[in-house]
């Protein structure tokens, strides 16, 4: 088991792309109108969980 | 399909590089990923009235609101007020966002501009090395448009910038996270636009309260995000709300979050390659404000493709042309007010409290950041010694 990666809920993101350009990784996209991390890149260090400012992203499994 | 250049982003930066690349000549397309150009707004719709001089912009549809100036509230309550009776000089609007944006692309589209909405730019095209064009999908079909210059007016998030080599990525102390409520049925002042500080109420920024009409206002907040933890934005923003009256009986028609950059502005130019507006970082640090500035940077960066295309070159000597202007019409007052931010990140609310007590009664000589940090320097000579680096850049 790995660490957590990085969830974006859909239905709470409002798109403002905060968690996008904080990543240092480039592991988050704007897909359909929605953030959208890709696990592969994500190294789980929390920065875009922090950054959204309507807490629409949050560790997976919790 | 190949054209000159190729825009991705059909915001405010995008549309007027389109407007003036169009107008010098050059074979303009613009793409928006969106399936309307202004939608979402994602904006605090504030803006100076300079935006006149660029006359961009037809009849005033655009405009919810005209100000007479700014209230700067401490975190104790201290009113400072700038206002331009007192001035004589100019102060802002509140825009209707999406209308603004699309009266913008509309002048794009006069000019020449082709516009092609749901179109998602998903990378660039590249040959030996050199930019092409951009790779997207026009809904689910993949399409390559071909263009000597790709332009990424791809907003706060872009990527345009990160896949030609452009490292834009910001620090979380450099991005400001915002939320914002349009509220309805509230009692505000239409004449001003509020501002309250204090590490309490947004740490690292400020509530904003700006007035589209009497009963009806943006309400929004933008927090550091280095000091941000998830969803604070939003829960800072709902408890100043029910701590004013006035604003907790109203209704949101909108709510919305936002981010935006608050650095010194990155580099923006490449072969074949520019970026303009919020993707590279042409915001007031201060404020958050970068309207202004983008159509500045459009108004340059569509001029300069239109010489790159008179001379079919298009390497970074050239289009560094735009660059350059940019630095001499605006960059040195981002700069000069990146290092006020950093300044006033370091005051602790009572000093900001001192400093609002001793600006409460002054008339102010311009409503601006500029005009408050003079007033300051004339109250409190001791502040000197914090602002000696700020006087240094001044002077340059």
């Amino acid at each position: 088991m790995g660490k957590p990666k990085a969830l974006v809920d859909r239905e709470t993101c409002l798109a403002c792309g905060g968690c996008i350009s904080v990543c240092l990784q480039d592991a988050v996209s704007m897909i359909a109108s929605k953030a959208s991390v890709n696990k592969e890149k994500c190294i789980s260090c929390e920065i875009c969980i922090k950054t959204c400012p309507v807490g629409a992203i949050s560790w997976e499994g919790q | 399909m190949k054209y000159d250049t190729v825009i991705v982003g059909s915001g405010p930066a995008g549309s007027v590089t389109a407007r003036f690349a169009a107008e010098s000549g050059a074979k303009v397309l613009m793409i928006e990923r969106r399936s309307e150009v202004g939608i979402p707004v994602l904006c605090g719709e504030g803006i100076s009235k300079n935006v006149d001089n660029y006359k961009v912009l037809e009849g005033r549809r655009w405009i919810a609101n005209n100000m007479d100036g700014a209230r700067i509230f401490s975190p104790d309550g201290t009113k400072v007020t700038l206002a331009a009776e007192m001035a004589g000089n100019e102060t802002g609007y509140v825009l209707y966002r999406d209308i603004f944006d699309q009266e913008l692309a509309r002048g794009a589209v006069r000019a020449g501009a082709e516009l092609m909405l749901n179109t998602r730019a998903v990378n660039l095209i590249k040959e030996n090395g050199k930019i092409k064009g951009v790779k997207a999908k026009h809904f689910d079909e993949e399409i390559e448009i071909r263009a000597d210059v790709v332009v990424g007016a791809d907003g706060v998030e872009s990527k345009v910038g990160r896949w030609g080599g452009i490292k834009t990525t910001l620090k979380p102390k450099d991005l400001e996270t915002c939320a914002q409520y349009t509220l309805t049925g509230i009692d505000v002042d239409r004449a001003y636009c509020d501002f309250y500080l204090g590490k309490k109420i947004a740490p690292g920024g400020y509530v904003w309260v700006f007035p589209k009409g009497n009963d009806f206002a943006n309400v929004g907040i933008g927090i550091l995000a280095s000091l941000s933890t998830p969803g604070l934005a939003t829960k800072l923003l709902d408890k100043f709300i029910s701590s004013h009256p006035e604003l907790k009986k109203g209704e949101p028609v909108r709510f919305l979050a936002g981010a935006v950059s608050v650095c010194e502005p990155y580099e923006s130019v490449r072969d074949n390659l520019l970026l303009v507006g919020d993707a590279a970082r042409q915001v007031d640090p201060i404020t958050g404000g970068g309207l202004i500035a983008s159509i500045e940077a459009g108004k340059i960066a569509g001029e300069t493709i239109g010489k790159a295309v008179e001379k079919q070159k298009f390497d970074k000597d050239l289009l560094s042309i735009y660059e350059k202007a940019a630095e001499e019409a605006f960059y040195k007052k981002l700069k000069r007010n990146y290092m006020v931010k950093e300044i006033m990140l370091g005051f602790e609310d009572k000093t900001l409290n001192m400093l609002a007590d001793s600006l409460k009664n002054v008339k102010f000589g311009e409503v601006s950041t500029l005009g408050l940090v003079k007033a300051l320097m004339s109250k409190h000579p001791s502040l000197l010694v914090k602002l000696r680096p700020l006087i240094k850049a001044a002077k340059v």
